[in-house]
């Protein structure tokens, strides 16, 4: 009888890994399947940020798994809609603030191919998938959660190098195990999707990395499930971007749908992410660059593993660069391969952008107009993005492990990355109209969208020709949609300064502001791309004056031994009406703003107090930050 | 090739899969005694295995895979026993953790897909209604004006004068009819808990702390939908599938449990 009880509950699970639920239609409204539109009542201008994350993932992601995330999509909307969870490692957790929107963007490679393979008897794994590399796999995911790790770091190292095992990327297989487990998906994000109150929004990662340089991007969709329902996620392995970008025109063309793709951790790219040239070293063409600039509209500049705004080597005369870079900066992801200087200007964002200014000068397309956001990079299905409720990389490093600041989170088996290197994760904030599918996705296209490190600051941003510190007195919003465009928009050359209108409001249950600054690059009379920081505004102007060209510093109220800080320094609210003292006639140019917070303590500070742990020398000199946001450019395109 | 549709359906996996891992778990027999030192694999056992190859391979071993899969078998079977010997079964945490959510996991899979009919939701309702009834207040919309100062002595002087002249703010002066959790998104939790305390009015009310300062606040309407079975049929839902997902895991466990006397000295 116990054999038989055992047999039959193997033989369920098995089932289920493979058959899923495909049959059964989930019991919802139209309106919570569908894209939102029609759905509610939408205001006439964008009237708040939404936030969100847009790259979470679940027990479906082959890593996540093995990490030992048993936290599936279902945990992961309850969630993020503010709901109290218990988290893998055990521990109830909850957001302080819920979230607005979700996508939840597992692994399109081998999506529930660890949970199917760790579920599996051993039987199977050695006699009908009969691979010696997976059998090990399984034994030391079988074995402890340390092993299970590691077992999944060598996974990762092997895909990086391109020697996945053929029964991970058999295609049959995983075509057939990913159709399931992307309709089970879709299902539940219906369930939970509910207009104006929270968008579940389809998506997943496309994780192309050869030879170890990340690569990866983000898909995300606009539509409802009728839709996505068509397609299944395409494969990351043995594939290149423009494919990726053919299978969304296809997608698009098929089902009348949108889909958009968003490129992350360009700092792990060893220069590839943001290339002069095309994957294969040629010379790019205008087909290309077109392509590119409307799949990938925007960019993800900020994540747990690391910032990619800037580097110090490439923005020597930026004092704030270099958040978030330290131990990310010494090679790509896998770590296989060092990164030289040379490589930096094409792993972070701001030379990016400057790359695409050159480029549109030669092809007349930029193929990297994108704009910014945030978002956590989570494996343990929890979107935390707090400082103070930091739930770790993964599930291998939860509040469980208390250690876990100090710990070596190399990837792959070589050195030089420390928990404490982790940043807490950040935050996409859509200026939209509405909370539906749609108007989320329709603000990511239109870039009207910002990054953060994890607080909720507001932050809002006009371009045009005309304004005026008189515009605050009236409907500033109206005035700034009316008269100009909003972050993420391109103003055409009138022959004058652009001028632009920049708000920025405190997180209302967060730090205090340092300052605001825009960040101007443009290609200068001889070719050569140039960028520049401005402090527009800051908190007590009168009394902070700049020496020597700089703002002198904001100070630091941050208490070490018990993690707190006061709102004695700072502002609420900084808000300026500025125009560019350097504008020059015909030149092309970006401007994007970046809102700074006073000094508070990192989640390794947190952590150093809850747990009692000691920080390393160089963990305690980063155990305080000043987080911040990015908005999306607005771009001054010569007048043809 | 176009399978026929009955192919495709799930009971069918479910009862052809299920057919194959019965029969490939079966095979080994009784459960092993640790206490034995006698591993026999005669010619049944191998029979068996060698028939569980075939099924699953669609063909037979040859006889060096069928070597190797006796080998195994015995290498297994040998490291099992000897780590049941061992008491790691017991002794080891992390087996413990592993075997434990193992046993959870299967409680609960069932639960994860299931679709709850109306009449089911109804009456979780019905017993739950306590959960939901702050639902209507929390959804609650608000309309206010507001009007902003650094400090509390400014806002409560202005209140004083009779004045609703505010400082300079990006805030918005005028809301309408906006849910509370969006309040409290843009104004943080202090303030979306102070407003739920005002009753609406004419007067200008407060002051209420923000996170940016001190707001006088207009409350001129709030509509609060008393909550009624279609509004929440989605939440139900969902509610009902995380509570279907505990319960199983608990009644598995109580089943279990019943099986044991236990003693526990307090």
């Amino acid at each position: 009888m116990r054999q038989a009880w055992k047999a039959f509950s193997c033989a369920s699970i098995l089932v289920i890994g493979v058959a899923g639920c495909s049959g059964s239609e989930p019991d919802v409204s139209e309106a919570q399947s569908g894209d939102g539109q029609d759905t509610i009542e939408l205001a006439e201008f964008p009237d708040r940020p939404y936030w969100g994350d847009t790259h979470l993932h679940t027990d479906n992601s082959v890593d996540a798994f093995g990490f030992g995330t048993r936290l599936g999509p279902e945990a992961a909307l309850r969630f993020a809609r503010g709901e109290e969870v218990t988290a893998t490692t055990g521990g109830q957790t909850k957001l302080a603030r819920p979230l607005d929107f979700l996508v939840i963007a597992d692994h399109s490679d081998g999506l529930g191919a660890t949970r199917r393979l760790y579920d599996a008897p051993r039987w199977y794994v050695k006699w009908i998938i009969g691979d010696e590399t997976v059998l090990r796999w399984y034994d030391m995911m079988h074995e402890s959660p340390e092993q299970s790790t590691r077992a999944i770091a060598e996974l990762i190292t092997a895909a990086a190098e391109g020697n996945i095992p053929e029964a991970f990327a058999d295609p049959e297989t995983a075509n057939e195990g990913t159709k399931d487990i992307w309709n089970t998906q879709l299902s539940i994000l219906d369930r939970y999707n509910e207009p104006g109150v929270f968008s579940a929004i389809a998506g997943y990662e496309w994780t192309a990395m050869p030879d170890g340089n990340n690569l990866h991007r983000v898909v995300m969709f606009r539509d409802g499930s009728d839709r996505t329902r068509q397609t299944v996620p395409f494969p990351g392995i043995g594939t290149a971007a423009p494919q990726l970008w053919e299978y969304m025109r296809g997608y698009e063309e098929e089902t009348g749908g949108r889909v958009l793709a968003i490129p992350h951790n360009s700092n792990l790219s060893n220069g590839l992410m943001f290339q002069t040239t095309m994957e294969d070293g040629s010379p790019m063409t205008a087909e290309y660059a077109a392509l590119r600039a409307w799949a990938e509209p925007v960019i993800e500049a900020t994540q747990i593993k690391g910032d990619s705004e800037t580097h110090p080597y490439l923005s020597p005369n930026d004092e704030m660069a270099g958040f978030g870079v330290e131990g990310w900066e010494i090679g790509n992801l896998s770590l296989s391969q060092k990164t030289a200087p040379s490589m930096f200007a094409g792993s972070y964002a701001r030379s990016g952008l400057l790359r695409g200014l050159t480029l549109e000068k030669q092809l007349g397309v930029n193929p990297y107009a994108f704009g910014m956001i945030g978002s956590t990079d989570s494996h343990t299905s929890l979107a935390t993005g707090d400082e103070d409720n930091f739930w770790g990389k993964h599930t291998g490093n939860e509040q469980a492990y208390t250690e876990r600041a100090a710990a070596e989170q190399n990837l792959g088996t070589r050195e030089g990355r420390f928990g404490w290197h982790y940043l807490a994760g950040g935050y996409a904030a859509a200026w939209a109209r509405g909370n539906t599918r749609a108007e989320i996705f329709d603000a990511f296209a239109r870039r009207e969208v910002y990054a953060t490190t994890g607080p909720r600051m507001s932050v809002r941003v006009f371009g045009g020709f005309d304004f005026t510190a008189k515009d605050w007195d009236g409907d500033w919003v109206r005035a700034g949609y009316t008269r100009g465009v909003p972050m993420g928009g391109m103003l055409d050359d009138q022959g004058a300064a652009p001028s632009f209108m920049i708000s920025a409001l405190k997180d209302p249950d967060g730090a205090n502001l340092d300052r605001v600054q825009v960040i101007k690059g443009w290609i200068d009379a001889s070719g050569e791309p140039q960028e520049r920081v401005y402090d527009v505004v800051w908190s007590d102007m009168d009394a902070r004056r700049k020496s020597g060209g700089k703002l002198t510093a904001v100070g630091d109220t941050v208490n070490r031994e018990d993690a707190t800080y006061t709102n004695s320094i700072g502002a609420a609210e900084l808000r300026t009406t500025w125009t560019d003292p350097d504008y020059k006639s015909g030149q092309q140019a970006f401007y994007y703003v970046r809102v700074l917070e006073i000094p508070t303590p990192r989640w390794i500070l947190f952590d150093a107090v809850r747990f009692g742990v000691t920080l390393s020398e160089d963990a305690m000199a980063d155990a305080v930050a000043q987080e911040r946001a990015y908005t999306s450019p607005i771009w001054l395109k010569p007048s043809s | 090739m176009k399978l026929p549709n009955w192919t495709r359906e799930p009971l069918v996996h479910f009862v052809a899969l299920g057919a194959v891992v019965y029969v490939a778990l079966t095979w080994g027999g009784s459960p092993p005694d640790p206490a034995s030192r006698v591993i026999s694999v005669g010619a049944s056992e191998t029979e068996k295995i060698a028939e569980s190859w075939t099924l699953t391979m669609g063909r037979a071993p040859t006889d060096a895979e069928l070597d190797q899969a006796v080998d195994a078998y015995i290498r297994e079977e040998v490291l099992y026993r000897e780590a049941l010997r061992l008491g790691l079964d017991e002794s080891d945490a992390i087996v413990r953790r592993r075997m434990v959510s193992k046993m959870d996991l299967s409680a609960s899979l069932a639960a994860e897909t299931a679709e709850p009919t109306e009449e089911m939701l109804r009456a979780f309702l019905e017993e739950n209604s306590e959960l939901y009834a702050n639902h209507g207040t929390e959804r609650a919309k608000v309309s206010f004006d507001q009007t902003f100062f650094a400090t509390e002595r400014a806002a409560r002087a202005a209140l004083t004068r009779g004045s609703d002249t505010g400082e300079a703010t990006s805030l918005p002066a005028n809301i309408e009819a906006i849910p509370l959790r969006e309040v409290e998104s843009r104004f943080g939790r202090q303030f979306a808990l102070g407003l739920g305390a005002l009753e609406p009015g004419a007067d200008w009310q407060g002051p209420l702390q923000s996170g940016f300062g001190w707001h006088l606040v207009r409350l001129r309407d709030r509509v609060v939908q008393p909550p009624d079975f279609e509004t929440l049929r989605g939440v139900l839902a969902n509610d009902w599938r995380s509570a279907q997902i505990k319960a199983r895991k608990e009644r598995a466990y109580e089943v279990l449990r019943s099986a044991y006397r236990i003693d526990v000295d307090r």
